[in-house]
């Protein structure tokens, strides 16, 4: 196995990085047994195809964030530029690209009727993409049932965020 | 292949009550059968984690045969995909049958709907029963949390001290006798637990005058470290007081290891429900083991037992009939029937399937109604710990979602004068944020990805004390973020969120039954459990408007903001598949209850044959060869977790039992 990423994965893992808010080192980091990247990146691409009707979708998404991230900008201006698009369908697949790598899952959009708000279901991709979700890691713990840590670490605070997301920009615990 | 057929002892069901009866009973030379309705205990417990992580709904069945739901088979009848009961050989009730409770398409237990004229707050309102078991080697223990409490004195005479439900037989004296098998209950599971706190809560109540707490009161394994969580209760709920008892917070002793031992040490996967990837935590699997180990005892998986026959002179039970499935996917073979015999015969099969079991033998013309049911008391009683959670952010980041799911409990409010009035309870700690309380990390993480505002973090939604509950004032309702203000958003919330909840006693109802249903069957052309469960006696509500004040003052003592939803009012003037499962009004609230997977109160145990199953020791008073086990037997749910009970219960029983057998060898 090449540790080589395509250009196509690199710019995937470019444009995953700056919507989830995790660095590139950790959604695929240089060893990478995991690989969950690779499992990713067809099935995200499938999905657009199938849910938009546009089997373009996903090289649009691609190309324009390649387009962004030429121009020198910060991440936070790609994602903003990213989200305000005009294509409605657009945006929506870089929502759900957050979603799947936050959860391992992909959601649905249940629509708000009979009083009851918006809200989302989801459907597991892999029993694998379960243990990858990052709001494991955002949480400073491990995935439910998957657990690295040993005996008593519940009674200590955990390492930094930043350990977890791989950006030391953030500030743990932030509160308004 | 050549079987035996005849035993000294034929136990039904392999979960922790079998498990023990069956070790005891082989150690001491007998011949024992266990015959189990599930699937055989896996050489390693991989398939079923992989089970579980591939689960979209992680409820305490997800892992275990048969499948609790098929996302491929969903329609719109049946979203979640959920298998029809009526194809399973060993169906069971789930987590998730509770919403569709009155489709038989989806839900095992037939229910029958509400009246559409009931108010909203009637006491006779009808409601899904919220907790679930397992129907696999090992039983329900798989899915166990690992709480190991005694019961206190006065919870075996809540009649004669408080004037409600009934005692236990002999009351007081039921606890005393009960002592002994309490400590060998806690050598087996192997309890991890903090003797100096426990004796603190046992001087409150004055569990034994004498400060003397049994011969060889301790615990097999040091206390579990509390979590953060814990800690940021203890000061500040020491203050308070509720209905003149003390709060404060007791480590929960644990059947789960604290050291390395004969299984590993705890590592804090925080998925002690649905399972335990590494065995840490006890279960049944673990005593069966060295029951097995005696070389006495046999198992034989995917028997169902379907009857139970008698002697038609002496009332004896004389054998037992049972239906094997093969284990085929396609269900194509027909299940071959047998019979087995012995001179003692014991029912485990939990407060569910032992009742149907009972009801089911009805060919015998002594006891038309089912076996031991002269006293019409067969699966009457159902009871459990109906649960309130309330739950909220701390202040300050605590670190949830680690560490074993509850090591802390508050359990100082579990007697008292008030108990004439209203059921008491003990609120366990949750160590699992919102997840059980608002299906979180997903719920919230939808919320600031789509903007929606399901978790009350990302709109206007206000609490009941009128506190503005969005998370961050800067940003309007409906933000949905990304990058770094989604990472400093869910991090700032995941680390914050508590949950308590409350295990409210429910008393017994001789109308919240179990009965056979006469329309519904398995795929064995069993009949399937009709359930009828109310919530009626204002006793048990009003614990509800207690924990619901209560959990307000505990929030504001820690300075917690309070984010427990209340749900929208019962609907019953509905048709049937759209009424409510398990919301009550009273006094003008709507209260959702949880179950807590206490199965209590089916088969009981009492002083007198007129209005109970069994006598004090698990014997039945109908047919003296005949012992029950397992939480069924209990007259009351009492105020602790069930399982130390039942071990210790079952030791007991073990005790009984060979007693009889030196008495009358044979029978």
């Amino acid at each position: 196995m090449s540790n080589e990423m395509s250009e196509e994965m690199k710019r995937f893992i470019g444009l995953s990085a700056v919507l989830t808010g995790f660095s590139k080192s950790i959604l695929a980091p240089g060893i990478d047994p995991v690989d969950i990247k690779s499992d990713y990146l067809p099935f995200f691409r499938k999905k657009l195809a199938e849910e938009f009707k546009d089997s373009d979708l996903f090289d649009t998404l691609l190309s324009t964030f390649s387009d962004l991230s030429a121009k020198g900008l910060t991440d936070t201006q790609i994602g903003q530029q990213l989200l305000n698009n005009d294509n409605g369908d657009f945006v929506t697949a870089c929502r759900k690209l957050i979603f799947m790598w936050y959860s391992g899952a992909w959601p649905t959009i249940i629509s708000a009727r009979d009083g009851q708000p918006e809200s989302t279901v989801s459907t597991l991709i892999s029993a694998k993409s379960y243990t990858q979700g990052l709001v494991w890691q955002v949480m400073q713990s491990h995935p439910m049932g998957s657990s690295n840590y040993r005996y008593g670490y519940w009674a200590k605070v955990p390492p930094e965020l930043s350990a977890y997301t791989g950006h030391d920009n953030q500030t743990q615990g932030a509160k308004q | 292949m050549s079987e035996n057929t005849h035993y000294d002892v034929v136990i039904v069901g392999s979960g922790i009550a079998g498990a023990i009866v069956a070790y005891q009973l082989g150690k001491e030379g007998k011949k024992v059968l266990i015959l189990e309705a599930g699937q055989k205990v896996p050489a390693n417990r991989n398939h079923y984690l992989d089970t579980f992580f591939k689960a979209n709904a992680k409820t305490p069945e997800s892992p275990y045969p048969p499948t609790t739901q098929n996302p491929d088979a969903s329609t719109s009848d049946n979203p979640l995909g959920l298998p029809d009961p009526a194809t399973e050989n060993a169906p069971r009730y789930t987590v998730l049958q509770v919403q569709p409770w009155q489709n038989a398409r989806q839900c095992y237990f037939e229910y029958t709907p509400n009246d559409r004229k009931l108010a909203p707050d009637s006491p006779e309102a009808k409601f899904a029963f919220a907790s679930s078991y397992e129907r696999i080697g090992g039983g329900t223990t798989w899915h166990w949390l690992g709480t190991s409490l005694r019961l206190f004195p006065q919870d075996f005479e809540l009649k004669s001290r408080y004037g409600q439900g009934v005692d236990w037989p002999g009351g007081r004296d039921f606890y005393q006798d009960l002592v002994p098998y309490y400590e060998k209950a806690t050598n087996e599971i192997g309890v991890a637990g903090d003797k100096a706190s426990l004796d603190r809560l046992y001087k409150q109540f004055e569990v034994a005058p004498d400060g003397h707490y049994g011969a060889e009161y301790d615990y097999p394994m040091p206390g579990i470290e509390e979590t953060l969580v814990d800690n940021e209760y203890v000061e500040p709920v020491s203050s308070l007081s509720v209905d003149g008892n003390p709060l404060y917070v007791t480590p929960t002793p644990q059947g789960r290891n604290s050291r390395p031992g004969e299984r590993r040490q705890c590592a804090g996967n925080t998925n002690c429900i649905p399972i335990c990837p590494i065995q840490a935590k006890y279960d049944a699997t673990v005593t069966l083991a060295r029951a097995l180990q005696t070389g006495n005892v046999e198992i034989r998986y995917q028997h169902v037992v379907s009857n139970i026959r008698l002697d038609e002179e002496t009332d004896e039970v004389i054998g037992l009939d049972y239906l094997r499935y093969e284990d085929d996917e396609t269900k194509t073979r027909a299940p071959e029937s047998g019979a087995v015999t012995a001179e003692r015969y014991v029912l485990a099969a939990h407060a569910i399937e032992t009742p149907k079991l009972l009801l089911m033998s009805n060919k015998n013309k002594k006891f038309p109604n089912g076996v031991a049911n002269s006293s019409d008391q067969v699966g009457r009683n159902l009871m459990d710990h109906i649960m309130y959670l309330a739950w909220g952010l701390a202040k300050d980041p605590v670190y949830p979602y680690r560490g074993p799911l509850s090591t802390a409990g508050i359990e100082s409010l579990r007697d008292g004068g008030f108990r004439k009035s209203r059921s008491a309870y003990r609120i366990e700690i949750g160590n699992e944020g919102w997840q059980w309380a608002a299906d979180d990390p997903f719920t919230t993480l939808a919320d600031f990805v789509f903007g929606q505002n399901n978790s009350q973090l990302n709109g206007d939604s206000v609490n009941e004390h009128g506190q503005p509950l969005r998370w961050d004032h800067s940003l309007p309702a409906g933000s949905a973020l990304f990058g770094e203000s989604l990472v400093n958003t869910l991090n700032g919330i995941y680390t914050r969120q508590l949950r308590l909840g409350y295990l409210i006693e429910q008393l017994p109802d001789p109308d919240n039954r179990v009965e056979l249903s006469t329309t519904e069957t398995d795929h064995l052309d069993l009949p399937r459990p009709k359930v009828t469960y109310r919530i009626r006696e204002d006793y048990v509500r009003n614990a509800f408007v207690s924990a619901k004040q209560v959990s307000s003052k505990i929030f504001k003592a820690i300075g917690a903001l309070e984010y427990t939803k209340a749900p929208p009012p019962p609907q019953f003037d509905t048709e049937a598949s759209k009424q409510t499962p398990t919301t009550f009004q009273y006094q003008g609230q709507n209260f959702t209850f949880y179950g807590a997977g206490h199965i209590v109160g089916t088969y009981r145990m009492g002083d007198r044959k007129e209005d109970s199953v069994l006598n004090r020791r698990q014997q039945s008073w109908d047919h003296p060869n005949l012992y029950m086990v397992g939480s069924g037997v209990f007259p009351t749910v009492a105020t602790g977790n069930p399982t130390l009970t039942i071990a210790a219960l079952a030791f007991q029983a073990a005790d009984n039992i060979l007693e009889d057998f030196s008495t009358h060898p044979k029978r």
